[in-house]
C-alpha cells in the first residue's frame, strides 16, 4: 500500500515535471491565459498554497505562543505542512512568470511601492523563521529550544499575517477593478487561510495522528477550529458579496455575477457546497461530529472547497472588459474576456501537488516520526 | 487653426516636435489628442502600429475600439482608439515587483524588457486594458513556410530586438510609448503619421504655442475614467 502510494505519486510527479519541461521550453502560450485573463489556474494555486502555508504557520502559533498545549502533538506537523504548501505555491508562481530564469531579479531590483515586492521579501523571513521553528523542535537538544520557538513563532506571527494579507492586497490594490479593490478583501484572505490550515491539519492529523485516545477529542477541537474560521469567513464574504452585488451596475457587480455563470459548479459545489456547507454540517451534527473519520472528511472538503474559492477570487474579475468596446475591438485568441484552463495547466498543476505531497510525506515520516521518537516530549 | 489644411496640421506638429526634442528630457511632456468627430474607424493607426513595433499575435498597442448605438435600421457608429494613456499616477507602474514599468520625465511610461519578469502583475492593474502579453506567438508559425520578417528586429526604445529563441520581448508585458524612437527621431508616432482623417494630433503639452495645447482649450476636451484619477496623457475631443 505504501509503496504504491509512493508509485502514484512519483508517476504524477513525472507527468508534472514533463509539463513543466514543455511549459518552460515553448514559453507561457501553452497555456489558455489571455492579456485580458492575464491570471489563471497557476496563480489560483500560488494563492491556495500560500493560504494553506499562512494557516498551517497562524495553527502552529496557537501551541508554541500562545501556549494551547491541547494542540501541542500537531505543532510540528502544522509547521511542515506550513513549509512544504510555501514551497508549493512558489512554485507555482514560478513557473507563471513569462522569465522564470529572471526570478533573482526581484531580489535585486527593489520597487518598494509594489506590494509584491514586500511579498517575495516577506517570503523569504517567513521562510526563514519556519525552517528555523522546525529544526529547533526537531534536531536541537538545547534546552533553551523552546523559548527560541516561541520568539521565532511571536516574529513570525505578524510575518504570517503579512505573507497572506499581503497576497489578498495584491488583488485589493488594483484600482481598476471593482471586484478585487476592497479593503475586505485582505481580511477574508487571512480568515480563509485560518480556515484552510486549521482544515487541512485536521485532515492530516485523522489519517496521519497516531490512534490513541487523545486523538478523537483532538481532531474534533482542530475541525471546531476550522468551523469556526469558515463560519467568520462566510459572514465576511456575505458583507462582500452583497455590497458588490447591491448595484447591479455590470461593471460593478459583473464578477459576482459570473461566479453563476458558465462555471455555476466552482460556486455553487465548490465554495458554497464543500467550502462551507458540508464542513460546518459535519462539525455541528452529533452523529458526525464524534467520528474521526468524518472530521477528516470535513477537513478535507473544506480543503478543496477553499481551492474553488481561490479560483473565484483570480479569474472572475477578469470577465469584466476595461471597455466594452475592446472585446471585439481587436480579435485574437489571447484577447479574449474569457479564459477555461487547458489539459497542459491541469496536468503541470496536478504534477506539482503530487510532488509536494511526495516531498511532504517524505519529510513527515524523516522528520516528524522519527525525531519525535529520539526528542522524547515533542 | 480649424481653417488650416491637413498637410500644414502634420507639418506643424512635426516642427513643434523638433523644437520639443532639442528642450531637455524633463522639460517636454508628450502627450495625444484625438478627435472622435474626425475618426473614421479605419483602424489604419492599429496597423501602422503594428508594423512599426512589429507586433506578434495577441499584442496590439492600440485598438480601436467600435460603438454602436440605437436601434436597427436607426443606428449610428463612433469610434475610439485606445493608446496607453502614459497617466501621470500609473497603476501599472506601481505595482510593478522590480521596477521595470517606470514613468519617463517626458510622460512617457515605460518598459524595461531587460528586467521584466513577465508576471502580468501590470496587465491586471492597469484600468484601460493597455498592456498585452507577449505570448511568443508568430504568425507564420505552422503554415509551410515560416517567413523570415518574424525574426527582423524592432527598434522600441531604442533598441533593436529580434524575437528570435523566444528572447525579450517574448515572455514580457508590453504597450504604447508613444513611438518614443521616433520621438527622439524627430519623427511623429506612427499612428499619427498615418491617421487618415488627421484625427490624432501629438505635441508637447509644455510648449504653450503647440497645436495640442491650442486643441486643449476646446470645451469638447475629455479623458477616459476621470474618476480613477490617472490624469491620462492622452486626451479626447467629442
Amino acid at each position: 500500500m505504501r509503496r504504491l502510494y509512493y508509485l502514484a505519486l512519483a508517476l504524477l510527479s513525472a507527468l508534472g515535471a514533463w509539463g513543466i519541461w514543455v511549459r518552460m521550453t515553448e514559453g507561457l502560450r501553452v497555456t489558455a491565459l489571455t492579456s485580458y485573463v492575464s491570471w489563471g489556474l497557476w496563480v489560483a494555486f500560488y494563492i491556495f498554497f500560500i493560504g494553506l502555508s499562512a494557516g498551517s504557520f497562524l495553527l502552529s502559533t496557537l501551541v508554541y505562543v500562545f501556549g494551547m498545549t491541547r494542540l501541542e502533538r500537531v505543532g510540528r506537523l502544522a509547521l511542515l505542512s506550513a513549509l512544504c504548501s510555501l514551497g508549493t505555491g512558489m512554485t507555482f508562481i514560478m513557473i507563471d512568470l513569462g522569465h522564470p530564469a529572471r526570478f533573482w531579479h526581484t531580489l535585486i531590483y527593489r520597487n518598494f511601492r509594489s506590494v509584491l515586492e514586500w511579498e517575495i521579501f516577506l517570503y523569504v523571513i517567513y521562510a526563514a523563521v519556519i525552517l528555523a521553528e522546525l529544526w529547533l523542535l526537531s534536531y536541537s537538544r538545547s534546552p533553551k529550544a523552546q523559548a527560541w520557538v516561541k520568539l521565532l513563532g511571536t516574529l513570525g506571527l505578524p510575518v504570517a499575517i503579512g505573507v497572506h494579507g499581503g497576497t489578498g492586497s495584491i488583488f485589493a490594490l488594483a484600482v481598476g477593478r471593482p471586484y478585487w479593490n476592497s479593503g475586505l478583501l485582505p481580511i477574508i484572505f487571512i480568515v480563509s487561510a485560518l480556515a484552510s490550515g486549521a482544515a487541512l491539519v485536521t485532515f492530516l492529523w485523522a489519517i496521519l495522528g497516531p490512534k490513541d485516545a487523545d486523538k478523537p477529542a483532538l481532531v474534533r477541537t482542530l475541525a471546531q477550529l476550522m468551523a469556526l474560521f469558515l463560519a467568520i469567513d462566510g459572514l465576511l464574504v456575505a458583507s462582500e458579496f452583497l455590497v458588490g452585488l447591491y448595484s447591479g451596475i455590470p461593471d460593478q457587480a459583473g464578477a459576482l455575477i459570473a461566479l453563476t455563470d458558465r462555471f455555476w459548479f466552482v460556486f455553487w459545489i465548490g465554495q458554497m457546497g464543500l467550502g462551507f456547507l458540508v464542513p460546518i454540517l459535519l462539525v455541528a451534527l452529533p452523529v458526525t461530529r464524534r467520528s474521526t473519520a468524518w472530521m477528516g472528511v470535513a477537513g478535507l472538503s473544506a480543503v478543496l472547497g477553499i481551492l474553488a474559492v481561490r479560483m473565484n477570487l483570480v479569474i472572475p474579475a477578469y470577465v469584466v472588459p476595461q471597455f466594452e468596446g475592446l472585446r471585439r475591438a481587436y480579435v485574437d485568441a489571447r484577447l479574449q474576456y474569457s479564459y477555461t484552463p487547458n489539459r497542459m495547466e491541469w496536468l503541470v498543476a496536478i504534477g506539482v501537488v503530487a510532488f509536494a505531497t511526495l516531498v511532504f510525506s517524505v519529510l513527515y515520516e524523516q522528520i516528524i516520526i522519527k525525531r519525535s521518537q529520539e526528542v522524547p516530549g515533542r | 487653426m480649424a481653417d488650416l489644411p491637413q498637410d500644414e496640421l502634420i507639418l506643424r506638429m512635426h516642427r513643434e516636435l523638433a523644437e520639443a526634442v532639442k528642450k531637455p528630457v524633463e522639460q517636454r511632456r508628450w502627450i495625444m489628442v484625438i478627435d472622435l468627430v474626425k475618426c473614421t474607424g479605419c483602424t489604419a493607426c492599429t496597423v501602422s502600429c503594428k508594423a512599426e513595433n512589429k507586433l506578434p499575435p495577441g499584442v496590439v498597442y492600440r485598438p480601436v475600439m467600435d460603438m454602436e448605438s440605437g436601434t436597427y435600421p436607426n443606428v449610428s457608429r463612433s469610434f475610439l482608439p485606445r493608446p496607453c494613456m502614459q497617466c501621470e499616477y500609473p497603476p501599472c507602474v506601481k505595482v510593478c515587483p522590480v521596477g521595470a514599468s517606470y514613468k519617463r520625465p517626458d510622460g512617457i511610461v515605460a518598459i524595461d524588457y531587460e528586467t521584466c519578469i513577465g508576471c502580468r502583475y501590470c496587465l491586471a492593474a492597469c484600468p484601460y486594458g493597455a498592456r498585452t502579453f507577449d505570448w511568443g506567438e508568430r504568425y507564420t508559425e505552422g503554415t509551410p513556410e515560416y517567413q523570415p520578417y518574424e525574426d527582423l528586429a524592432a527598434f522600441e526604445y531604442g533598441i533593436a530586438r529580434s524575437r528570435k529563441h523566444d528572447a525579450s520581448p517574448v515572455g514580457n508585458a508590453r504597450k504604447c510609448h508613444f513611438c518614443l524612437h521616433r520621438l527622439n527621431a524627430g519623427m511623429l508616432p506612427a499612428c499619427t503619421t498615418t491617421c487618415l482623417g488627421r484625427a490624432t494630433y501629438f505635441g508637447d503639452a509644455n510648449n504653450p504655442k503647440s497645436l495640442v495645447s491650442e486643441l486643449l482649450k476646446t470645451p469638447r476636451v475629455m479623458r477616459l475614467k476621470e474618476e480613477l484619477g490617472t490624469h491620462p496623457s492622452v486626451y479626447y475631443l467629442t
